[in-house]
Parts: structure tokens; sequence; C-alpha cells
């Protein structure tokens, strides 16, 4: 009996994990992507493997995602991540009223959370601000955001799943009945067109999902929100630090090998393929990190730039929209069927992302196959290389 | 990043090479800020010139390994590179893929080989801080609990010493620095398989003392001092068995 | 997947270890080391080519010795001597740091062994020009 044909368009976070959830599940995938693996947003996100404690409050049911998948994550793909833990840290009389909302909500979300004196904060981290007032220790961790995709891109691989990267979607093949059958494909190694048939198209291009239902005629509320990342020369903490309020601009400095990355900030775009770094955006970086770690005004920056949030919208600006995620099936949507956009999320719930996704798209088909993904450990990412048939 | 915003005029060079066809350079003259990185110039060109480019990026911070390439012949990990640093007002930047890999398309080159050599000798990404960091011997723990703290590796595997290395340039067998660099940080003691592996012909004795892995490498590996201090460890080793 | 092989003959590769443009000082010594070592086993084989030829006697000797002392030859034996003095010294560094000692100052061991390779020189030059 041959395979069930998926076709995932989006090398990124969403489209590696959905490619490792159905290959599992029996289905012959192919991945395109116009650029290498996580040439997108999921290359350049923070990093942070999240406890969930940064939507505790305001968010419950993103935290509670986080939560359940930083697990996950830490057990199935230790091999990129730094698994220190995270600081939220009070400076200000505002952070400390956030404070008690934040116990609450961690408790509700199951978020295991443990409050520190300011004295034990700095000796865990003596490069804190020595004028912190509250700190709790939260499971947060820092990931290598490409080797996260390739370890889910080479467990795909390594059951068969088939990578075409720099191969751009230039249009979706509909049928008679106006439903998806394929795609139309211009690799860009080679400059060779083709096409490529398969009983599902997923549409994991997150932030970009827009240009690709717009190949069917059909449009998601996609609200592309990029913010700006600095990384300073000095690995000024093994923690994560987060600033204890709520959302907000540049509240977050990660370690990541021998540097500190702060981020982020958050406003719209129109253009997704080339976001510049904006000046002022950096210089608020710089001044709101070295109020958690004071030395990173005396650190090189090493680099800045810029990524896109792929945030789902329905009113509210770019902080209080969810960060949770949602998979669309444009025949419920737009009558289109053959097509299941899914975007939305956080890098950290990108297994559940794919778990939704592999879901809907077996419920579609027809095929019982139930999701393995929580308990399969992934392979090494360098697999994703060493397998034969790629870049 | 400069107050006066200043812009400066840049001619790029990139190498280009599709499929079977001889390779060649385009240019493309770009408005950009000093302060900028290279990288972020060859996205441009990308997004705004010329949609058939194709080179590999993905962290834009010097943790993936991604965007090694070759700025005006030198190698440089393209997204810390700034462009203040390597060409000036009106100068022009030659832009090609890294050495000693093959080319797949214009500046993506092939590294599987590569990745292969390094499970091999099984370097470490993720890794107890005091193992990498070169520092005063303290382990780097929590006080509260004990748990030593983990770190991504200073190696990300970007290649740009292998591309270096002349050594490497001539004899494709030669393991390479960051192979070899791999292999002393995971260590001849957790892994014994590693003493055949790097104590041949095309391991440790192939290095020629040129130092410029060391002198390219982004990301304070020191491949040079990794190899020399291995060459140590193994000679020690060899001279224990034949006295033992 | 398409790959093709390194884009260049083993000849091409192997000159461009002569290329020290955007290399730093290791390149150099490098160079230096292998430019002297192929001088150095010129000057060897030509100096065995001599020895033949003298053993055929008395005469050849006289006329070898006569040919010698002009300012070329002497010129010549010069460089050797630099070359002889380089290659030793830097290779006194290469045997050092091959088995880890002075890695971290091998740029400064370099200079420093440069440098008396070329006061060694010139001391040598002097004293053969003037004799």
């Amino acid at each position: 009996m041959s395979k069930p044909k998926a076709i995932i368009i989006g090398a990124g976070f969403t489209g590696v994990a959905t490619a490792h959830d159905l290959a599992l599940r029996g289905f012959d995938i192919t991945v395109v992507d116009r650029g290498p693996i996580a040439n997108g947003t999921s290359g350049r996100t923070h990093g942070l493997l999240h406890s969930g404690g940064r939507y505790a409050v305001n968010d419950k049911e993103s935290a509670i995602e986080c939560i359940e998948e930083n697990t996950i994550l830490r057990k199935i793909v230790p091999g990129v991540i730094e698994p220190n833990g995270g600081l939220f840290v009070a400076i200000n009389e505002s952070d400390m009223a956030y404070g008690e909302d934040f116990i609450e909500g961690c408790e509700a979300c199951h978020i295991p959370i443990e409050e520190l004196t300011p004295q034990q904060a700095l000796r865990l981290e003596p490069n804190l601000n020595p004028n912190i007032l509250a700190a709790f220790l939260v499971p947060d961790g820092t990931f290598d955001p490409l080797r996260l995709a390739m370890a889910f891109a080479a467990t795909a691989k390594s059951n068969g799943a088939k990578f075409k990267l720099y191969t751009e979607v230039t249009g979706l093949i509909l049928n008679g009945q106006g439903n998806v059958t394929g795609i139309k494909v211009w690799d860009r190694t080679n400059d060779e067109r083709y096409e490529i048939y398969g009983d599902i198209v997923v549409n994991a291009t997150g932030a970009w999902v827009g240009e690709i239902t717009a190949m069917a005629g059909v449009d998601v509320p996609i609200r592309p929100t990029p913010g700006v990342m600095v990384a300073f020369d000095q690995r000024l903490t093994h923690h994560a630090i987060n600033r204890l309020n709520k959302p907000g601009d540049g509240d977050i400095v990660l370690p990541q090998r021998q540097m500190v990355v702060v981020g982020t900030t958050s406003f719209e775009v129109q253009d997704l393929d080339y976001v510049p770094v904006i000046e002022d955006h950096v210089k608020l970086m710089l001044e709101r990190g070295a109020e958690l770690l004071p030395a990173i005004k005396n650190t090189n920056m090493r680099g800045a730039y810029m990524a896109t949030r792929p945030l789902l919208g329905s009113g509210g600006s770019g902080r209080s929209i969810s960060r949770t995620f949602k998979c669309f099936d444009h025949k419920e949507t737009h009558g289109i069927d053959g097509l299941v956009t899914i975007t939305g999320g956080k890098a950290t719930t990108l297994r559940a992302m794919a778990e939704k996704t592999a879901d809907v798209v077996c419920e579609k088909l027809n095929i019982s196959a139930a999701c393995t993904t929580k308990e399969v450990p992934l392979i090494s990412y360098r697999e994703f290389y060493r397998l034969p048939n790629n870049y | 990043m400069s107050t006066t915003k200043t812009k400066w005029n840049v001619n790029f060079k990139v190498y280009r090479k599709k499929g079977q066809n001889p390779s060649h350079y385009d240019q493309f003259t770009l408005e950009v800020d000093p302060d900028e990185y290279v990288l972020d110039a060859i996205e441009r060109i990308w997004a705004f010139h010329d949609r058939s480019l194709t080179f590999r990026h993905a962290c834009h911070h010097s943790t993936c390994g991604a965007c090694g390439m070759l700025v005006n012949g030198v190698e440089k990990l393209s997204c810390i590179t700034y462009i203040r640093d390597v060409v000036e007002d009106g100068g022009t930047l030659v832009i090609d893929p890294m050495r000693n890999f093959p080319v797949v398309s214009d500046l993506v080159v092939d590294m599987s080989l590569f990745f292969d050599r390094l499970e091999m000798v099984g370097q470490r990404q993720v890794v107890p801080v005091s193992d990498e960091t070169i520092g005063d011997g303290k382990k780097a723990q929590s006080p509260t609990n004990g748990k030593e703290y983990l770190r991504l590796s200073d190696c990300i595997e970007c290649g740009l010493c292998i591309s270096a290395c002349p050594i490497a340039a001539t004899n494709p067998d030669y393991l390479g620095p960051a192979i070899l660099a791999g292999a002393q940080q995971n260590g001849l003691d957790r892994k014994p398989e590693l003493l055949q592996i790097v104590d041949q012909e095309n391991g440790l004795w192939r290095c020629h003392s040129v130092y410029e892995c060391t002198a390219v490498c982004p990301s304070n590996v020191d491949p040079a001092w990794r190899i020399m201090d291995l060459r140590r460890q193994v000679t020690a080793q060899r001279l224990k068995r034949l006295f033992r | 997947m398409m790959s093709e092989p390194s884009r260049k003959s083993g000849i091409s590769q192997a000159i461009r270890w002569f290329d020290p443009r955007g290399r730093d000082i290791g390149t150099i010594a490098f160079i230096l080391n292998r430019i002297t070592a192929l001088g150095l086993t010129f000057y060897l084989f030509l100096h065995l080519i001599v020895l033949g030829q003298l053993a055929q006697g008395a005469e050849a000797y006289d006329g070898f010795l006569a040919t010698i002392r002009s300012p070329i030859y002497i010129f010549g034996e010069l460089l050797v001597i630099a070359a002889g003095l380089y290659h030793g010294l830097n290779g006194i560094r290469v045997g050092l740091t091959s088995f880890g000692i002075a890695v971290p100052q091998q740029k400064k061991l370099f200079y420093w062994l440069l440098a008396i390779a070329v006061l060694g020189s010139l001391i040598f030059g002097i004293r053969m020009f003037t004799a």
C-alpha cells in the first residue's frame, strides 16, 4: 500500500517538526523551502526555551503549552539546549507589584518556580543588577535555533522525508474542483522549474503563510510582527534573565555560547523579505539589557538582527495577541481542499504545533495514526547533512 | 551603529554558479550603512536585486555557523563582519563561497563530509561550562544544587578553518582543524577510539603549523592550539604504552 | 543533490599556498619555510654535483675556487646561509609548538626568531663581502 504523500512548504520549526511527526505516522514527505533550513524567523529566534513564566499572567493558554513542551524538548533533544534555568528579576516597584500575579499565574499553569532573595540571586548570577528587589527561578533554557530545526529535520530524513532546499514555491496547482493537488517550484540551485504532487499540502511558512495562501486566492489572519535582537560579546550569565513584569521590550537576556543576546521589540511590517535593523531599537536593547545586566554597557556588540514573529491577528497590538498557534483547514475556511495552514506559535511549541497539524492532516485523509513525537528522541542534527540527498 | 547615518556606496562582486554552467561573478552596487554586516547586504541583494542568489544563513548572530564565506579572499562569518571593517566607501567586496568544499550553488557549499567527520570524532555541542571555557579550572555550577552548568560549545561548525587551511586545500583526506579540535574537545579519555582516528598521517600529523585556522576562527575555538595539545596528549599516551 | 569536485586541480591548489594575500603571519612563516626548504634542497643538490665534479682532480678544484670568489656566488652563498638560518630557527618554533609548547606565543616567537635570522644574515653578509 503506498504511503500518503504530504508536501510541506517551509523548513522552519513548524515545517521540520511536522515532517518529523508525519514521517513517523507513515507519510511520504517532501519539504520545500526557498532557502536553507531555518532561514526565516526560526533561525533568528531569540532561542528561549520558555518555561512559560512570561505568559503565566496574560496568556495562560500559551504558558501551559510552553511548560509542557519545555519538558518534552529537554527529553527528546537535549543535545541543542543549554538547560541552566532562568530568573525573573524585579528591578523596581512596578516589577514588584507584578510579582503576586506572577506567582499565582505560574501556579495555575503548573510552572515550577522558586522565590529567591536578592542575595541568593546575585550569588547565582553575580553580573545581575546589584539593586534587584526580588527574583524567581524558573525552568527556562537556551537552545541553538538552527540545530533544533536540524535535529527534527534529520530525524524526519532518517524516516524517509525528502528535503528540497533552495526551492521556491511559485504557485499552487489546483484541480478542476478548485482543490490543491500540488505545487509549482523553482529550484534556485540549478534554475530548474518543475511540479510536485501530493495528497496534502501543508503551508508551514510562518510569517509568510499569507503569501502562499494568496496563490489559492485565500487569506489568513497573519500579522507579521518583527523585533530586534542584539548579541553582545561576553557570556555574562548562565541563566536566562527575564524582567518580572508584563511582556515588554528588551526584557529578556539569554546566554548563548560565549555571548548574551538581548531581545526584543515589536512592530508591524508589510515587506517580510527584508526587515532592516532599526538603530533606535538596538539602542533600546542596550539600555534595557543593562538594567538587568549592567556589564552589557561595557561589552562589545557582536550582532544585531530582526526576526519576524508570525502572530495570529484578531485585534489587539502585537504584544497582546495570543502567542498560541492555529491550524487552518482551508476546506473549512474557504472550501479549498488539499491545503492546510499552520502558523502562529513560538519556537518552544514547535512539536505541539506539528502534532496538531499532523492530526488535522490525518483526519482529512482518513488515516488513523497516533502521534508519537512526545516520546521519540531525535537523532543527531548532524545526520541531516550525513544522510544522502541533501545540501 | 553610527548616529549620523552615513551611507556608503559599495560594489559587490558575488560568485555565481548554477548547475553545470561555468562560474562567474555578478556585480551589484548597493547603498550600505558601514555599521551593517556583510550578510545584511547579501540578503538585500537577494531580496531586491536577484532572487536566484543562494546562500546559507540562519541565526544572524554567530551561533549557527551557517553564513561562512570569503570576503575579499578572507574567511569571514558574514553575519558579524562589519562592512566598515572590510571595505571603504566606493570600494569593492568580492564574495566567494568557502574554499575546500564542493560548491553546490553560488555561495552554498556541500558540508556533508565535514559533518560526517565531526560526528565521527564526537565534537560535543553541549558541554559543561568549565570544560569549554579555558579558564580558572573551577567548575561552573549552581551554588544551590551543585548541578554543573552546561553551555553550547565554542565551535559553531562554520568550516572557516577548513577553508583557510592550505593543507586542507591540497589534501581532501586531511581531517582538518575543526575536526581535530573537536576530537581534542571531546577528549581521548572520553572516547579512546579517537587515538586511532587522529593519530594517523591524515590526522594530527598532517598539520603544518600554519595557524591560519586560529586566525580566522570567529568563535574562540583556537583549533591550532587544540591540535598541538592533542599531539602532546597522543605522544604522551604512545610513549606510555611503549614503556609499559 | 549536485556536488562537484573542488574547483581546481591539485597543482593550482598547491600553488595557492604561495599566496599570502589576506592571510595572517603564520602563513608567511609557512610560505618562507617552504621556499627556504626548496632552496636548501636545491643547494644540496648543486653541492653534490659540484663535489662529484671535484672528484675529478686538483685542476677542477682550483678552477672551481676561482669561480666561487665572484660576487654573484658569494651572494648566492649568503642566500643559502639566510635560508638555513631562517629555516632552522623557524624549525625550532615549529618543533616546539608542534608538541604544545609556547603555542599561544607562536606569533611573538616568530618575530623574534625572524629578527635573529635577519641579524645573523646581515652579520654573515658583512663578513663575507668584506673578507
